[in-house]
């Protein structure tokens, strides 16, 4: 009988495994991975277009040289900013990399605001181009953000959520992952000067 | 693992009240299994749940009901057919799907946002090829978005798609040609994409895929039938013509009529195959193999009706592709 109850144990110790988490946690916390791969990939390639745009406007707007700078600046600080996977578990350096992303765009919104007051520089087919590739590229940033909230939204309920919990708390011991938050400024229309 | 003690307090107050430990063992574990079993179940209930809320708020995506899916009612039935009949040609050869979805209103979101939500509905483009691409039009706010399957953008990269609508279908959709535009648009789409994936292509790796288990399952089956066949050759026979075609029925999802002949072959080789194998080795390869092979190419035939896969495969889309309007 004795016998029986080790066997008993065993088994319920193998099903509890799977039954209280265990396994699910650990597939969301790699899908977080995946998708934070998935954002870092598009930001990169935002950042690789931004050389060739600035030396198309460069030689049509001689007089935007601020604008100009600004991009160029935004996207060095990026670059001094070490991401990887290890990103999306620390609070600080996660907020750190969605600022410096976000002054990009900044800048970016802001250069091709000005561009609009260069028609020749608008009907050149080598800014239009550009252009395009970086709607793309913007519409990409927005896909893989809305998916990676998605996988920490699911993985951050997956270890907070009965029994799950326990496992973690006992043997996992995860940290509920950043997500990306709405920019500031981002629900105040911008301002529009005549 | 909070309910570990639970259950062993409710151990000790049935061994005071009764004595009778070992008939109380495996009712207790049995509470063990059934709370075990539920754990998951009850994860589940709540994910769908949360499932359903998620998709109770997000904007109704329309049905997919083929490869033009006029909603907004732009396309004539004439221009409808010959686009269709060309996208079924071109899924043919290439293996790419392109399908067309016009919309009567975005309601308020923007055409990159719906797009993405209809191509993460429907999943134009066969799994792990990713190669699908989705042509939205919405007719109030005049918007074209071409979206384009991650497998595609390659091929099809963003600044193609915005020449494409760019050039060829916004000058049709400013004289009011939507037809004109569509059917240069997509025979834009189609040269664009010519020669990315082939049909072919995935011919040699669904082989593998589903033939690998078919054939362990075969090599097992013929140890079965040489030793059933060894007892009796009618035995060997009975097993032979059940045997292969409920394997193959399950592993292929063969014709009434292969399953037929299925049988018939399992009856002959019941009998016959114990006396190649006592009878003379040089059968050995010569005979079982090329049989196997045959069944490989016969279930590949029936694929062919649907297509090789069926629409809506499961490709994925990283929300590539351009917008314009007209």
């Amino acid at each position: 009988m004795k016998r029986f109850l080790v066997y008993a144990l065993g088994i319920f110790a193998i099903m509890s495994l799977s039954g209280c988490g265990y396994n699910t946690m650990q597939i969301n916390e790699e899908a977080v991975k995946a998708a934070w791969g998935d954002v870092e990939a598009t930001y990169q390639r935002r950042n690789d277009l931004i050389p060739n745009l600035v030396e198309v406007v460069k030689s049509y707007a001689k007089h935007e040289k601020e604008t100009l700078q600004a991009v160029t600046e935004a996207r060095g600080k990026v670059g001094s900013i070490q991401a990887g996977a290890d990103i999306v578990n620390d609070p600080k350096a996660f907020s750190q990399f969605q600022e410096a992303q976000a002054s990009i765009g900044n800048a970016l919104s802001r250069l091709l605001v000005v561009v609009e007051q260069y028609p020749d520089l608008k009907a050149n087919q080598n800014f239009r181009d550009l252009q395009v590739q970086l709607e793309g590229t913007e519409n990409r940033i927005n896909v893989a953000r809305t998916r990676y909230n998605k996988a920490v939204q699911e993985f951050n309920t997956s270890i907070r959520i009965f029994p799950n919990s326990v496992t973690n708390s006992i043997l996992l011991h995860l940290k509920p992952k950043e997500a990306f938050k709405a920019e500031a400024g981002a629900e105040k229309a911008p301002k529009v000067k005549f | 693992m909070s309910l570990d003690f639970g259950v062993q307090k409710h151990h000790c107050s049935i061994k005071k009240k009764s004595n009778r430990i070992f008939s109380a063992i495996p009712y207790s574990f049995l509470i063990f299994i059934f709370f075990v079993a539920l754990w998951p179940c009850s994860f589940r209930l709540f994910n769908s749940e949360m499932d359903f809320l998620s998709r109770a708020y997000a904007t109704e995506i329309p049905p997919l009901k083929g490869y033009i899916n006029d909603y907004a009612n732009m396309i004539p039935p004439t221009i409808r057919t010959k686009l269709t009949n060309e996208l079924r040609e071109f899924e043919r050869t290439d293996s790419t799907q392109i399908v067309i979805l016009t919309i009567p209103s975005l309601e308020g979101l923007t055409i990159e946002d719906y797009s993405i939500k209809v191509a993460e509905a429907w999943k134009i483009g066969k799994k792990g090829r990713d190669n699908g691409i989705i042509l939205i039009i919405a007719n109030q706010e005049r918007k074209i978005r071409i979206e384009v399957g991650r497998g595609l953008e390659g091929k099809l990269t963003d600044l193609m798609a915005g020449r494409i609508i760019d050039l060829v279908v916004k000058p049709r959709f400013k004289r009011g040609d939507f037809s004109g535009g569509l059917v240069a648009g997509i025979a834009a789409l189609i040269d664009a994409t010519k020669g990315e994936f082939k049909t072919d292509d995935d011919r040699p790796s669904r082989t593998i895929e589903s033939f690998s288990p078919f054939f362990t399952i075969l090599l097992f089956g013929a140890v079965g039938l040489l030793i059933l066949g060894n007892i009796s050759p009618v035995l060997g026979g009975v097993a032979g013509a059940i045997g292969l075609p409920v394997t193959a029925y399950f592993v292929l999802e063969p014709s009434v009529f292969t399953l037929i002949l299925l049988c018939i072959l399992g009856l002959i080789m019941g009998i016959f195959l114990p006396f190649l194998f006592s009878g003379a080795g040089q059968g050995r390869g010569g005979m079982f193999f090329p049989r196997g092979g045959s069944f490989g190419s016969r279930g590949r035939g029936n694929d062919d009706f649907d297509s090789g896969g069926g629409f809506g495969g499961g490709g994925d889309f990283g929300g590539g592709g351009a917008s314009g309007d007209w």
